[in-house]
């Protein structure tokens, strides 16, 4: 079952667009396997039918174009980000009585997300089954084989490529290093955020972005230098 | 961050040629571009980037890849016919 993990401590934080408040208990999300049984301290909130419908509109309607940039750029295919998409927000609202009215609700959204794509997408997505959290995590981490690692690159290098280049890097990684970067640098969410989202310590969020960076500055790299091969070639 | 890049012309004379702690640099730096730093961080990393060459290009090009991130990739919106399916969908629940 999944529970969410303790915030580290030593790690710098933010306290805008906070998941929870300090002294209230983590909200229950759905899962998969733990969605039929609201965990303990899953305080279930009373909301009458009208209460819910002004929820679902004004707090997680909102978010709708993010969710389903989210679920694309998970899925990289239009009708399985529609699912995606639809599967959340249907289980969202299912799920309501578990949600604090006011608190973070794209967090909340997205962590559901990312729920239902590992145990529905996942599988069936072409992705290359090899690549899952566990073995990502244990080949990359550890820590002496990133220590010294940085990408030898420059950013005027870089600088000229365009979105669809970008866009093709990104979905070149694994998908676990995928999403850290969607999540951070495309959807600006906070570490602490990312950790709740994805059920991870906030230092493994930091790791793992760390590592996604540079394998996408491999592959920019790679990009960059077979167009500058082209340009010598046409001139 | 705002940090104030040494002009070509301007290079000083203690600017560091190498860094011995790449690594350690480069965690530091993206923890500042993303918001994330401490107080203690942001001196400590200030001063490096000031004076060490290496420090100032990670610190570039780190800053360059999230631009295009956050600026160069398209964002896709979600398609109206699916805000009114799930719409539709919401209301026939209770
Ligand atoms: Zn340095």
């Amino acid at each position: 079952m999944a529970t969410i993990p303790e915030v580290m401590s030593d790690t710098p934080t933010s306290d805008r667009n906070r998941i929870g408040g300090p002294t209230e208990p983590d909200q229950f999300l759905p899962d998969s396997d733990s969605a039929e049984q609201p965990e303990a301290n899953a305080p279930a909130r009373g909301y009458s039918e009208e209460q819910k419908y002004q929820i679902f509109n004004k707090e997680f309607m909102p978010h709708i174009d993010s969710m389903y940039n989210f679920a694309f750029r998970l899925t990289m295919d239009e009708d399985d980000a529609n699912d995606l998409v639809q599967d959340t927000y249907l289980k969202a609202f299912r799920f309501i009585s578990s949600f604090e009215q006011g608190t973070n609700a794209k967090a909340w959204l997205f962590r559901i997300l990312k729920n239902s794509f590992i145990n529905d997408y996942r599988k069936k997505s072409k992705e290359p089954a090899k690549v899952d959290y566990q073995d990502v995590e244990t080949t990359y981490n550890s820590e002496d084989a990133e220590s010294e690692h940085t990408v030898d690159l420059r950013a005027e290098s870089v600088s000229d490529l365009i979105g669809d280049e970008v866009a093709t890097a990104l979905n070149s990684l694994p998908v676990d290093f995928r999403t850290v970067i969607i999540l951070c640098d495309i959807e600006g969410f906070t570490y602490e955020e990312m950790a709740k989202i994805l059920d991870i310590p906030i230092g493994t969020v930091r790791s793992r972005l760390h590592r996604a960076r540079n394998l996408l500055k491999e592959k920019l790299r790679d990009y960059a230098s077979s167009m500058g091969y082209k340009e010598e070639n046409d001139e | 961050m705002q940090t104030p890049l040494p002009s070509s012309s301007g290079t000083k004379p203690e600017m560091k040629e190498h860094c011995s702690h790449r690594a350690d640099c480069l965690k530091l730096i993206q923890l500042i571009l993303d918001g994330e730093a401490t107080e203690q961080q942001l001196a400590r990393a200030k001063a490096n980037l000031e004076s060490c060459k290496p420090c100032i290009q990670m610190y570039q090009l780190e800053k360059e890849v999230k631009e295009l991130l956050t600026k160069r990739i398209e964002k896709r919106c979600c398609p109206e016919q699916l805000v009114a399916t799930i719409k539709t969908r919401i209301l026939s629940f209770s």
